[in-house]
């Protein structure tokens, strides 16, 4: 069975059609990349997915269960866990507190949680940071904190939304290696990313959408061969930035 | 029963008239400025006060003191954009809240030193005039405060439709940011949109007074009656705040008739409280400032 | 031991024994007021942990002094089960009315509490059968314990002292607890907070039932201080709604020390304000209020909570900690 499910999922504002008849699965263990043109609706799945939008038709499931109209915080806990492109760190916390938070809906000890989210922040790299304010941090930490604020829900499945935007090549050199990392201890990855060579390398699936629609799905290698991709990105670099 | 049915509706639209004024008064300022105003309502207070001084200290007629209330009210209402509002402009809501919750306390306690905790009104020579329309009484200066609010809505309406800065003003109630990039200045018609709001405020004040009164406190009244309006007609829709003004109107008239003159203050809040808690965007739809309700 | 507890204690054991130094009347009753506002301050910024702002804490005051009173005056009721009981009302009205209003964003819930606030003030007004109206209910001075009614002003010290500390210990231990983490995740983003597992409005509901059950008890307990309640009195937004407000934007909203600081200061202040320059012309001390708040707005948002912080962050020096750590 796969881990996620997907079936014509669609989303209107009104007249406007941002995400049109989307299926799809994710396996377990997978890393699945998806890519496509500004205003695609990338990010709207995303937010559908983790519940933040409702769907205007069409079905989510989860290892085969109906999560369509299951609220945000019970799919978080169900194992669904997510990052924003814009990272929104929680004010006046610190990073250990930011990411005690979450872990504090499932485990009621302070002390207990403290310890987790140390080890969560281990995980990323951010041991040393832990007492700081997020505003202290510089953008690329500040993306470490997102992740582990993520991680520490213990996902099943994690939407990484372009969680390398805005860092510079050596800090996403850096940080690439921890994508399939993540895989290895168990987490399923459904990714976002505009930086295509990373998204290339990491990926073991890519889906591509254009204009709200899913237009092409394969292998890294299937889907930058594949015409219609290309047409869709005509005139757009396919490298980062 | 029919006539009473008749005189009661004819009243509801004749305050319902100033109560629109009032409403649209705080919609020019939330539509462009979007704060929620916590002293909306002395802003009408200070006006009635200003009218009231004029009248009593120098015998001015309160229909043409709107010559100068209008300008003074105008006045203030920049001062209070530039000074508390625009210093707070990216500052969290909470502050902006308690920022205006500040100035309604003071504002309501200047009045209270000026003018002391007395009930004041005036007396026109019109003031309890009326005339008969059929088995209707038609009390003259509500008539008035009714004809006067109707033109001053239809002066705004051709100004915001057909002048340059009437539309600039629009663009900015529709969309900041954007507006902002088309080289529109912005914190300048903010500084307008909180004038005129005020001015338009002030106006129905002036023409409340002749047949009602003015007390320090009464501003908080006013500013539940304008919120009421406001999202009744959907947040930021004048067309809204037009039609909501009317209704409330007829709704105080109803309800202090038929059930109880002690009721209508506590229906205003009821209604309040219940158009939040069942149709948040109104009942003439969404305006565009429906966001900062808390709807999506 | 550390030195915050040393502090602590220290103060707790002068609070206990403040009596036998402070024995003038007005001064115990200014001091039992103090203590009254810490704790109607701190039950109050219960709620702002959230991020919302109630403006009409005065319906659930009034309610909790309502329904002890009409209980004892009608029935006689001990206050002590009048106390359940005016908790009780004070939950099933915040409940009823504020909980639906939480989806509102942070301005128009403020403004909308106001509203259910002003309509309960009518309601006592007009329900004559039950409230007597504006007229008000008097409660007997029957001394006893079992009455709650007191001779000496002392027990009413020490009762108040034990309610000022229980509302800000309650304070305490909601800040630190996972709730607290919850709540101050959901102030900060509410949607961020949801993608983490947080369930946000149950965390809001919880804070508000708090914060109102706490103002609704607090209301019991100044109706059997003052002996006589009004409409006007216990469900007055000046008194018991916006000064709380005040107190707490003033000492440092959303922290746990900050409404104890601004109650403690804005009291005296208020009162000292009140005698002297309420003779001078009627209402300058309330103006003062006003413009004191617009300044503190703009000028130190944070309250003088955040000044200390900011005064300690540039004299320590060493590692830097957020406001999240120390503000406890």
């Amino acid at each position: 069975m796969a881990l996620l499910s997907v079936d014509r999922l669609t989303k209107a504002f009104g007249g406007l059609v941002a995400v049109s008849e989307v299926s799809f699965e994710i396996g377990q263990g997978e890393i699945l990349g998806l890519i496509g043109p500004n205003g695609a609706g990338k990010t709207t799945i995303f937010n559908l997915l983790s519940g933040l939008l409702p769907p205007t038709r069409g079905a989510i499931l989860l290892e085969g269960q109906d999560i369509t109209g299951i609220p945000t915080f019970r799919r978080s806990r169900m194992g669904i866990g997510r990052t924003f492109q814009i990272v929104r760190p929680f004010d006046g916390m610190s990073v250990l507190e930011n990411v005690m938070a979450p872990i504090l809906a499932r485990e009621r000890h302070p002390g207990v949680a403290r310890r987790q989210a140390l080890e969560a922040l281990e995980r990323v790299g951010l041991t040393a940071e832990a007492d700081l304010d997020p505003k202290e941090l510089t953008l690329a930490r500040r993306k470490r904190l997102e992740l582990a604020r993520a991680l520490a829900t213990r996902p099943k499945l994690l939407l990484l939304d372009e969680v390398l935007a805005g860092l510079n090549p050596v800090e996403v050199q850096e940080a690439l290696p921890l994508i399939p990392r993540l895989r290895d201890e168990g987490v399923t990855i459904f990714i976002i990313e505009h930086i295509m060579a990373a998204l290339m390398s990491v990926s073991d699936r890519v889906l591509v959408m254009d204009q709200g629609a899913l237009i092409a799905a394969g292998t890294p290698a299937e889907v930058t061969a594949n015409p219609r991709v290309i047409e869709a990105y005509l005139g757009e670099e396919a490298t980062s930035a | 029963m029919n006539e009473l049915f008749l005189q009661v509706t004819v009243s509801g639209l004749l305050i319902g008239g100033v109560y629109a004024l009032l409403s649209i008064g705080l919609t020019m300022i939330f539509g462009v400025v979007r704060i929620i105003n916590f002293a909306h309502g002395e802003l009408m207070m200070l006006a009635m006060y200003l009218t009231f001084w004029l009248h009593s200290s120098h015998g001015v007629d309160p229909y043409l003191s709107l010559l100068v209330v209008a300008p003074a009210m105008f006045v203030l209402g920049v001062a209070i954009q530039r000074l508390v509002v625009q210093p707070l402009l990216e500052a969290p809501a909470l502050m902006k809240v308690f920022a205006t919750v500040g100035l309604y306390i003071a504002l309501q306690n200047l009045a209270l030193m000026l003018f002391t905790a007395d009930f004041r009104t005036i007396q026109t020579p019109y003031a309890s005039a009326s005339f008969r329309v059929g088995a209707i009484s038609v009390s003259e200066p509500r008539l008035y405060a009714f004809l006067c609010a109707i033109l001053m809505i239809l002066v705004l309406w051709a100004f915001l439709k057909f002048t340059l800065v009437g539309k600039a003003l629009r663009a900015v109630a529709e969309n900041r940011t954007v507006s902002a990039l088309m080289g529109i200045r912005v914190t300048r018609l903010y500084l307008l949109a909180f004038g005129m709001g005020s001015a338009i405020t002030g106006v129905a004040g002036t023409l409340l007074l002749p047949f009602s009164y003015v007390f320090p406190t009464i501003g908080s009244i006013y500013t539940m009656v304008a919120f009421v309006v406001v999202v009744l007609g959907g947040m930021g829709n004048m067309l809204g705040a037009f039609f909501g003004g009317l209704f409330i109107g007829l709704v105080e008239s109803f309800s202090g008739t038929y059930v109880s003159p002690a009721i209508k203050e506590a229906a205003y809040f009821v209604i309040f409280i219940l158009v939040l808690l069942v149709r948040p965007q109104g009942l003439f739809g969404m305006g565009k400032g429906n966001e900062e309700v808390g709807l999506k | 031991m550390r030195r915050p507890t040393a502090l602590l204690l220290g103060g707790l054991a002068a609070l206990a024994a403040l009596p036998l130094v402070v024995t003038q009347t007005y001064l115990l009753h200014m001091v039992i007021l103090i203590l009254f506002y810490i704790a109607l301050t701190a039950a109050w910024n219960i709620l702002t942990f959230s991020g919302k702002v109630s403006l009409g804490h005065c319906a659930f005051f009034g309610l909790g002094a309502y329904t002890s009173t009409i209980l004892l005056v009608k029935w006689g009721v001990i206050p002590w089960i009048g106390l359940l009981a005016g908790i009780g009302v004070s939950l099933l009205g915040a409940l009823t009315m504020t909980v639906p209003l939480l989806r509102l964003r942070g301005p128009m819930f403020s403004l909308a509490t106001i509203a259910y606030g002003e309509v309960l003030r009518r309601v006592a007004i007009l329900w004559r059968d039950l409230t007597a109206g504006s007229e008000g209910l008097t409660i007997p001075f029957t001394p006893g314990v079992l009455n709650m009614c007191f001779t000496s002003k002392t027990v009413y010290y020490y009762m108040f002292l034990v309610l000022a500390i229980g509302a800000v210990g309650i304070s305490y231990w909601l800040y630190h607890s996972a709730t607290g983490f919850h709540l101050r995740a959901t102030a900060s983003d509410e949607e961020a907070a949801q993608a983490l597992g947080i369930d946000t409005n149950r965390v809001q509901v919880v804070a508000l039932m708090w914060s109102a059950g706490i103002t609704g008890a607090l209301g019991v307990f100044y109706a059997q201080y003052v002996y006589m309640i009004d409409p006007d009195l216990v469900f007055s937004g000046t008194l018991f709604a916006i000064q709380p407000a005040l107190n707490g934007i003033i000492g440092g909203l959303g922290t746990v020390w900050g409404p104890v600081l601004g109650a403690a200061l804005m009291t005296p202040l208020g009162e000292f304000l009140r005698s002297y320059l309420g003779h001078v012309r009627q209402g300058l001390n309330f103006f003062i209020y006003g413009v004191t708040l617009i300044v503190v707005v703009m000028v130190l948002p944070g309250g003088i909570i955040s000044a200390f912080a900011a005064l300690r962050a540039r004299l320590g020096g060493g590692a830097r900690r957020s406001s999240g750590e120390e503000a406890a």
